[in-house]
């Protein structure tokens, strides 16, 4: 059972999901609750021998109906890997996955938001070490997504696109560029190798890609995680956040495909631009960013590296990758 | 509130291949998410299980 109170101070909801103290935490290899069931062996979350890409509910959800929804993407049968390891075609058909639950869940009464996102390493919080990432449906538009939207407002049309523009006008911190998408270090990054993957033209969500673009998003995530790893020759923790349109609203969203989706997105204001952020703890190859007494209690990051800087490092370490 | 759904998808227990593995299938009915074949089963919890099989379409 969840709860959610607001935070009067802050003005944002914190949600209360007591169960979680009890999920599964760094469990041995051996006891991998998202390895495929084998016979003989203990059953697993995933009943069946093997599979290609899997997804549940949480057994320790977040959220859960009629107050949202909390899934869990396995990537692949193999325990061993990661999001960069993934063949290409696998990457690519995450990215359906990915826009076929966007859908699904985003068409339900009791979610606002849908959130995919990925932790890898322990260094931000990882418990399970199997290729995977999570699916929250958040039962309003949470704090970052409504600041964006609130950003469009200041800028006076979509934010990602004004800044997709600014940033291929300067040049210095675009890190990888295809027809379809471009990353970059931002002008205003907090993390020293924070990146943002931007769709070049205004997708509102995944429902709105074409087979081609997605295409193109799977190669260009796996291409700057494969740039991270490369970057200190060593497994490069982050989050991935992936950032779409809110559900909120009427919407006649369903899994019919991209017609439907764009009216749903029309109904609920269109807004939102696809992107997929990604925030590295780690400033060196052994030093990591702490939230500490600024970022915390005034909100302030305090980086200390240039954006500049660090795109120019991590484009050579992309470079080699590519 | 306009037309969105309420909630999760029903669940329809039924059989096929997972049930001999612990869950509990709903009937068959092919479902796509472009290249993707999807398959959805129950766990035995109840909680939904959605595997998604690579498998391009032949063409017509």
């Amino acid at each position: 059972v969840t709860e959610l109170r607001f935070n009067e101070l802050r003005g944002e909801q914190v949600d209360y999901a007591i169960h979680r103290q009890e999920r599964t935490f760094l469990p041995a290899r051996e006891h991998c609750p998202l390895d495929p069931t084998l016979p003989g062996r203990p059953p697993t979350e995933i009943p069946f021998p093997s599979f290609q890409i899997a997804v549940f509910d949480n057994r320790f959800p977040a959220f859960e109906a009629p107050m949202g929804a909390a899934e869990v993407v396995v990537y692949t049968d193999s325990h061993e890997g990661s999001f960069a390891t993934l063949t290409p075609q696998r990457a690519e058909d995450l990215m359906w996955v990915w826009r076929h639950r966007y859908l699904e869940l985003g068409a339900r009464e009791d979610v606002d938001y849908v959130f995919i996102f990925e932790n890898r390493g322990v260094e931000v919080g990882v418990t399970l070490h199997h290729p995977h990432g999570q699916i929250y449906g958040y039962p309003f538009i949470p704090p970052v997504p409504a600041l964006e939207l609130a950003a469009d407002e200041r800028l006076g049309g979509c934010a990602p696109c004004s800044l997709l523009g600014d940033e291929l006008a300067d040049g210095r911190r675009v890190v990888y560029a295809s027809a379809s998408v471009v990353a970059y270090v931002p002008f205003a990054a907090r993390w020293a190798y924070e990146v943002h993957a931007v769709m070049r033209d205004h997708r509102p969500s995944l429902g709105e890609c074409d087979a081609g673009e997605l295409r193109q998003l799977s190669v260009a995530l796996q291409t700057i995680v494969r740039g991270y790893d490369a970057l200190f020759e060593r497994p490069f923790p982050y989050v991935m956040a992936v950032h779409q349109a809110p559900t909120a609203g009427p919407t006649e969203a369903t899994r019919a495909g991209r017609r439907e989706t764009s009216s749903a997105q029309q109904a609920a204001g269109g807004r939102g631009h696809l992107h997929v952020e990604f925030y590295p703890p780690l400033r060196t190859a052994d030093k990591l960013k702490y939230l500490a007494g600024s970022e915390q209690g005034a909100g302030t990051f305090i980086s200390d590296t240039l954006p500049e800087d660090s795109a120019a490092i991590l484009r050579e370490a992309i470079s080699h990758v590519a | 509130m306009g037309r969105k759904r309420q909630g999760p998808p029903a669940s329809v227990p039924g059989h096929g291949e997972g049930s001999e593995q612990g869950g509990r299938d709903r009937p068959a009915e092919e479902e796509r998410a472009g290249p993707l074949a999807i398959a959805r089963h129950l766990k035995d919890d109840g909680r939904a299980l959605i595997l998604y099989t690579h498998a391009e379409r032949e063409p017509v």
